[in-house]
């Protein structure tokens, strides 16, 4: 089975900060997008994905932050990437265009 | 026959209890053999053997005659309550003349209908091992004839036990300790080990121990580790250790992290225990290894056109002291046909020289090469022809040169288990061969995008199969990711970007789709030649 964290953290519940680490790949996206959809409520106004500590994300994961983005885009709610230079992702972020699409730090 | 010369007779008879016939008996059947000499010398019923269990709080039947449920039970008498237990507490005879529910712990004497009871301890030196005990079905007053007669039979018992003991449990210890080093180190590509393992003085194994194992993720795992004390009790201790260091990195792939969870297991489990440990993570594309260290002495660098080094590595405490503590670890590159070499200290300690002499003649022996070769020119430089005091475990991993050309071919079945698989086995081979950490991450993504499409696209329910084959010739890497199915379009939203994502990590890609399945052949520049930024 494929492995991933998803965590979040930061004590504002409005500003939703969420760490997510280890792979995502088709094996697993699934049950990654549930666990982001029952970390965001209907009271977030912002929401910060920290992908740093991700070592794997292929087009099913993308998928799932493009899902997300575009729902979160109907609610009004901010959403960020953190994908620091240098983290093992950045190239699939910056290769799929997801930054055209979402705040990328 | 007068009563000294039936005592002289006795005496005889008791010479004949240890005689050389016994020699070559195990320490269980000897105890058999000498308790029918005692019985037949004392003329008593029943006799028994309690030896003292490794606690030090409870005597266990070991060997019984006319008394053998006690064995078969497994009869276990607390020190210092009931018969036995009483025996073995005032360390000296004891007799019952008439046995009651007040005196006799043991339902089984009672059942038995044993009406006086004699007992002496078994005694080495200052130490109790256990207790000797005869019993009679007819009342009889023992005399101190022959509590002294039973305590020379008990004499001869406990010597011979201790030493059987001895060499059963250095029997046990050394062989404990052969099962579990590895004694075939895994075959990793683009990685070479090789290992040694002496015991300390005398031949009596210690707590030392190496590890070496692959991760699910690819990385790979390297373990060395000192119990302290010697014998079986630290065998058996390092043994333990080494599963706990096994089931942590599968839960954890930081080795501080893996040396925390250890160190909780020994303070909650391991009362007596301490050790020292080094854990090492090799990344799955072998350019790094991520170094923790409880207490354990530094490991050493191996690189091309460089004298031997030491990590330095924060060595934090022990595992198995009182408290937790924060634990470290630090990352250094693993450089292309150099390696680390990781050790017990026993290598390097003598009691003639600072330690300091001992890491500079250590350092000055590691050089590049093969890993047997290093291991060879370690333990030349280090022990020669002396005999090692402490044990000594070496383990040395050395990144080969990569293979300027090879392949990778990979049949997987086409299900999202085998995309991770994949991944991995693909890391693997491109670290062997050379690629940089930016051509891994893009061929990883490249191939990993190519096959999900194979799983999600290709089959029917009844699925079929994956196909991946990489061949590297000069800097040039060639990808072939294949199906026998029929392909069909993607459906839903979102999908389809995969294609576009391989088209922008790869320097050119072309799709071959026929009756026969689908090929997506794939080429790209790997290696410093590529140029790039990094």
């Amino acid at each position: 089975m494929t492995d991933a964290g998803v965590a979040s953290r930061g004590a504002d519940p409005g500003r939703l900060e969420i760490a997510l680490s280890g792979e995502i790949d088709l094996q697993n996206a699934g049950a990654v997008e549930r666990q982001l959809d029952d970390l965001v409520s209907n009271t977030t106004e912002s929401v910060t994905i920290d992908l740093t500590r991700l070592t794997y994300l292929d087009s099913a994961g993308l998928r799932v932050l493009f899902g997300l983005a575009s729902r979160l885009e109907l609610l009004q709610v901010h959403l960020e990437l953190r994908v620091p230079r240098g983290s093992v992702v950045r190239r699939a972020v910056e290769v799929s265009g997801l930054g055209e699409v979402v705040a990328i730090d | 026959m007068q009563p000294a010369e039936a005592y002289g007779e006795r005496l005889r008879r008791l010479q004949a209890l240890t005689d050389s016939d016994l020699a070559r008996l195990g320490v269980d059947d000897l105890l058999d053999v000498v308790l029918e000499r005692v019985r037949d010398l004392l003329s008593v019923d029943t006799g028994a053997v309690l030896l003292l269990d490794p606690s030090g709080a409870y005597l266990v039947a070991t060997s019984a005659l006319g008394l053998e449920e006690e064995t078969r039970q497994g009869v276990r008498i607390p020190v210092g309550r009931g018969f036995a237990g009483r025996v073995a507490q005032e360390r000296r005879a004891v007799t019952i003349p008439e046995v009651d529910h007040g005196n006799v712990l043991n339902p089984i004497l009672r059942e038995k209908g044993i009406r006086s009871l004699l007992g002496v301890p078994l005694c080495v030196g200052d130490d109790v091992i256990g207790v000797l005990h005869v019993g009679t079905l007819a009342p009889r007053a023992f005399t101190d004839d022959d509590a002294e007669l039973l305590q020379l039979a008990a004499d001869r018992i406990a010597l011979a036990t201790r030493a059987r003991m001895t060499v059963a449990e250095r029997a046990a210890a050394s062989a404990l300790q052969r099962s579990l080093l590895p004694g075939l180190l895994p075959d990793v590509p683009g990685l070479e080990f090789a290992a040694r393992y002496v015991p300390g003085g005398g031949g009596d194994v210690g707590g030392d121990w190496y590890d070496v194992f692959a991760l699910p993720s690819g990385q790979l795992c390297v373990v060395v580790g000192d119990v302290v004390g010697r014998g079986l009790p630290a065998s058996v201790a390092m043994g333990r250790l080494r599963s706990a260091v096994r089931a942590y990195a599968l839960v954890s792939e930081d080795p501080a992290e893996i040396l925390r969870r250890l160190d909780e297991q020994v303070r909650h489990f391991e009362r007596d225990v301490m050790a020292t440990v080094l854990c090492a993570i090799v990344d799955a594309a072998q350019h790094t290894v991520r170094i923790s260290s409880a207490g354990h002495p530094p490991p050493v660098l191996a690189a091309p056109g460089r004298a031997g080094e030491l990590v330095e590595v924060p060595t934090d405490l022990p595992v198995g002291l009182p408290r937790p503590r924060s634990r470290h670890s630090v990352t250094v590159d693993l450089p292309v046909g150099g390696g680390l070499v990781l050790y017990t200290d026993g290598l390097v300690e003598r009691r003639t020289e600072p330690l300091d002499e001992g890491l500079g003649r250590l350092t000055a022996a590691v050089g590049p090469g093969p890993a047997e070769a290093v291991c060879a020119a370690v333990m030349g430089r280090m022990i020669g022809g002396d005999h090692a005091v402490d044990d000594v475990a070496l383990l040395v991993v050395m990144r080969t040169s990569p293979a300027p050309a090879g392949s990778l071919r990979l049949v997987e079945p086409a299900v999202p288990q085998s995309l991770r698989v994949v991944r991995h086995a693909v890391r693997t081979y491109l670290g062997a061969v050379g690629a940089t950490a930016e051509d891994v991450a893009d061929v990883v993504l490249a191939v990993g995008e190519a096959a999900a499409n194979v799983v999600e696209h290709a089959y029917g329910p009844a699925g079929g199969a994956l196909e991946v084959v990489l061949h590297r010739d000069g800097p040039r890497l060639s990808i072939t990711v294949a199906d026998t199915g029929s392909w069909r379009e993607a459906r839903g939203i979102n999908r389809g970007r995969g294609t576009t994502m391989i088209a922008a990590l790869v320097d050119d890609v072309r799709i071959d789709r026929d009756t026969a399945g689908t090929r997506v052949v794939m080429t790209r520049t790997i290696g410093d030649e590529r140029g790039e930024d990094r």
